[in-house]
């Protein structure tokens, strides 16, 4: 009993120390190639890996070996080998910009200054609302943007019509409860689902969403707690709303979302732009029945478009091939011919604006009925989104907040005194100062 | 023999021949034996603890590490997370251990019994749960305790039972927790308590039953104080798992729902993995040490072990 339970209490830092010895770092051999690693996970890997064979054949001097490490495995790699000092992490790390912040903010040095490599001139390439992110407060450029993940409202054409519903109506969320309603009275269906007790893992993306369609997130641009602030305190009360509506099934539990969605009982995915091609890949089946179009506003008037989130591609600060590692970013992240293959490869929705030229971005989707599926999160980046402030707190936050949740969905809690409470256990836990 | 003979060489080769000294004496051998593991021991074991226990002191990571003094440890009384593991913590140990212990007395009872056939294949079953692995376990009872699909409702239905939300209430989501554990480390304790009952003499029995006692009589004059040490030595262990409980609520149900399985280790594990906040993770280790500790003493001390 003690054996299998008893190791990880005491020996943390040891783990940390270790961990840290294998993989990574080849030094070249003497006038051969250089060797440079990129840090990876599926299956935005398998489009990063296609394009790293044309990359080696225009510069044969450079290797590029893409190692598929897997997510969430992957954090606590990149934490272990930043924790060592950098060793033997790879050249190139894809980092999600919920961990991003984390890496700048509390390993200085841990991640190299693109801005020391040219990143500069890229400033205005990528979609609106991402460039802030990628900056430090020092003002360093610590990643180059690689997927934008804007917000959609994928619905059920069908169950929409048997209701009576014209989706293009819907310009609220409080349209969509009432319509909600009358899904649930003919149909059946429920307007959207969420893991109400968070049992196995958070689902704070809806949430999230409705922040970001407000502008706002758990913290500000100066790192102070807006979490009990009244952007926040309204989107709780929007899901508070349609709990008590009775239109958000619980899809708590192995296999239950997917159960929901196949037998009809979810009408509406407020999914990011993956979704595009995984609902597609997921229910093959419900062809011709899904449709999609931007959300809802929060408040009538409002902003319909929002960056759920983003992934991006860094340098280990303590690479030795950083220059030849900057050139592989820029050849896939900057040229639109480059990063629609990726896209096409990996499925993972380009930042680079330019790419949205290319005729696969208003090109009629047969699945989505022959709507073009992909040119409504065109439409939403080109509006321009507001940049999210994750911080290097956001793990603790996501946290926080999904209890929150948890206790407005499961003991009818009150939106703004629960959000109050998590918002000053924020600011104790990270030390913070409550946004005033 | 080939060591002799450099060494012949070596003297004849030029230099004032010296008395040889060997290496290994009858006074440093026990040394050189314990030599490797206690190698093992100072890097593995001691550097770690003692590297935690200034980590713990400290705040920040990486290069940004500051010593903070005794900060975390402030912090850490205040934190309403913390009392909420520990109570949760105490809640299963108070609940799951003596069930647990006392399923395992009665299996080992019975396998041990001379009545009992393909012995061999039942106590492999027995003791089978405590070789699953971490991931296996975990799907495995997300399988069975599936509110809508789980194999444990399945069969509740059968009895008129509701379909009980085992993961998504905080209640039952403790129970699924006790019932996890239950069904991993019972197998392992009827193992010890099997051996236990079999270092028993049969002689003791004999006598007894020559005196006219019956089997009662029997288990409670003679299995149970001669099985004393061994019962005082699951009951210890086991609280010390408990405490420091990780796997089951790491895998099955995450901490939730809304931090009613929270235990000390995980939120350990969520301070230094998921936040990065090492400085305070490593006083989380520290204060479960403590408390471990402590137990472990007042066991000793309440059931007179140490004599």
């Amino acid at each position: 009993m003690i054996n299998r339970r008893g190791v990880l209490a005491l020996t943390l830092a040891g783990t940390l120390t270790l961990a840290a010895c294998g993989g990574g770092g080849e030094k070249a051999e003497s006038g051969g190639p250089v060797k440079i690693t990129v840090w990876s996970w599926k299956p935005a890997s398998d489009g990063l890996a296609a394009v790293a064979k044309d990359f080696e054949k225009a510069n044969p001097n450079i290797k590029v070996d893409v190692q598929v490490i897997g997510n969430p495995a992957i954090w606590e790699k990149i934490t272990v080998g930043m924790a060592a000092g950098g060793k033997g992490l790879g050249d190139i790390l894809h980092i999600g910009i919920d961990y991003l912040p984390s890496y700048v903010d509390k390993f200085p040095g841990g991640l190299a200054d693109l801005n020391k490599l040219g990143a500069g001139k890229y400033k205005d390439a990528f979609a609106k609302g991402l460039w802030p992110t990628v900056t430090g407060k020092d003002g360093g450029v610590y990643a180059m943007p690689w997927e934008v993940n804007p917000i959609g409202f994928f619905y059920r054409s069908d169950l929409f019509e048997k209701a009576g519903i014209d989706a293009a109506a819907i310009q609220t969320w409080d349209d969509a409860i009432e319509a909600g309603k009358k899904l649930k009275e003919k149909t059946g269906a429920s307007l959207i689902g969420l893991n109400k007790p968070a049992a196995g893992s958070m689902d704070m993306d809806f949430y999230q969403s409705l922040l970001q369609q407000q502008g706002a997130f758990y913290f500000n641009q100066q790192g102070d707690v807006t979490l009990g602030s009244a952007p926040a305190v309204q989107a709780m009360t929007l899901i508070k709303k349609m709990n008590d509506a009775g239109i958000v099934a619980d899809t708590s539990g192995e296999g239950t979302a997917k159960k929901l969605i196949s037998s009809g009982k979810l009408a509406v995915l407020p999914w990011a732009a993956w979704a595009a091609s995984y609902i597609p890949e997921m229910r093959p089946e419900q062809k011709g029945l899904w449709r999609v179009m931007q959300p809802p506003a929060v408040t009538s008037g409002g902003k319909r478009t929002a960056i759920v989130n983003s992934t991006h591609l860094a340098i280990s600060g303590t690479s030795e091939h950083k220059a030849e590692a900057f050139k592989f970013i820029e050849y896939a992240l900057t040229k639109p011919e480059v990063i629609n293959k990726v896209f096409k490869e990996g499925g993972v929705f380009p930042a680079l604006t330019a790419a949205y030229s290319d005729p696969m971005f208003s090109a009629p989707t047969e699945y989505f009925g022959g709507q073009p599926a992909l040119k409504t999160f065109v439409d939403s980046l080109t509006e321009g989104a507001d940049a999210t402030f994750y911080s290097s707190d956001y793990a603790r936050a996501l946290k926080i907040a999904s209890d929150a949740q948890t206790q407005v969905l499961t003991k009818g809690a009150d939106p703004a005194a629960t959000l109050a409470t998590a918002a000053q256990q924020l600011a104790q836990q990270t030390g913070r100062k409550l946004a005033g | 023999m080939t060591l002799t003979m450099t060494r012949d060489a070596a003297t004849r080769g030029g230099g004032s021949p010296r008395p040889h000294r060997p290496l290994i004496t009858k006074r440093n051998i026990p040394y050189l034996l314990i030599l490797p593991a206690l190698l093992g021991f100072v890097s593995f074991k001691a550097y770690p603890i003692l590297a935690a226990l200034y980590i713990s002191l400290t705040s920040g990571a990486g290069a940004a590490r500051t010593f903070v003094g005794l900060d975390n440890y402030v912090r850490l009384v205040n934190d309403p997370l913390f009392w909420t593991a520990l109570w949760n913590t105490a809640l299963i140990l108070v609940v799951q251990v003596p069930i647990m212990l006392l399923l395992a007395l009665v299996l080992a009872l019975g396998l041990n019994s001379p009545l009992l056939r393909l012995r061999g294949l039942w106590r492999l079953g027995v003791f089978m749960p405590s070789l699953t692995g971490l991931v296996a376990y975990g799907v495995m009872f997300s399988v069975i305790l599936s509110k809508d699909s789980g194999l444990l409702n399945w069969v509740l239905g059968f009895f008129g039972v509701d379909a009980i939300d085992w993961l998504g209430s905080p209640f039952w989501a403790r129970i699924a927790i006790v019932i996890a554990l239950t069904w991993h480390y019972t197998g392992y304790n009827a193992v010890i308590y099997l051996a236990g009952l079999q270092s028993i003499p049969k002689e003791l029995y004999e006598a007894a039953m020559v005196d006219g006692a019956g089997a009662v009589r029997r288990f409670w004059s003679i299995t149970v104080p001669q099985l004393r040490p061994i019962l005082l030595l699951t009951v210890v262990l086991s609280t010390i798992g408990t405490l420091q409980l990780f796997d089951e609520p790491f895998v099955i149900t995450g901490g939730g729902p809304d931090n009613s399985t929270l235990t000390i280790s995980l939120y350990l594990y969520e301070n230094g993995f998921r936040y990065f906040d090492f400085g305070y993770a490593a006083a989380i280790a520290y204060a479960l040490t403590l408390i471990v500790a402590g137990f472990g003493l007042l066991q000793l001390k309440l059931t007179g072990g140490k004599k």
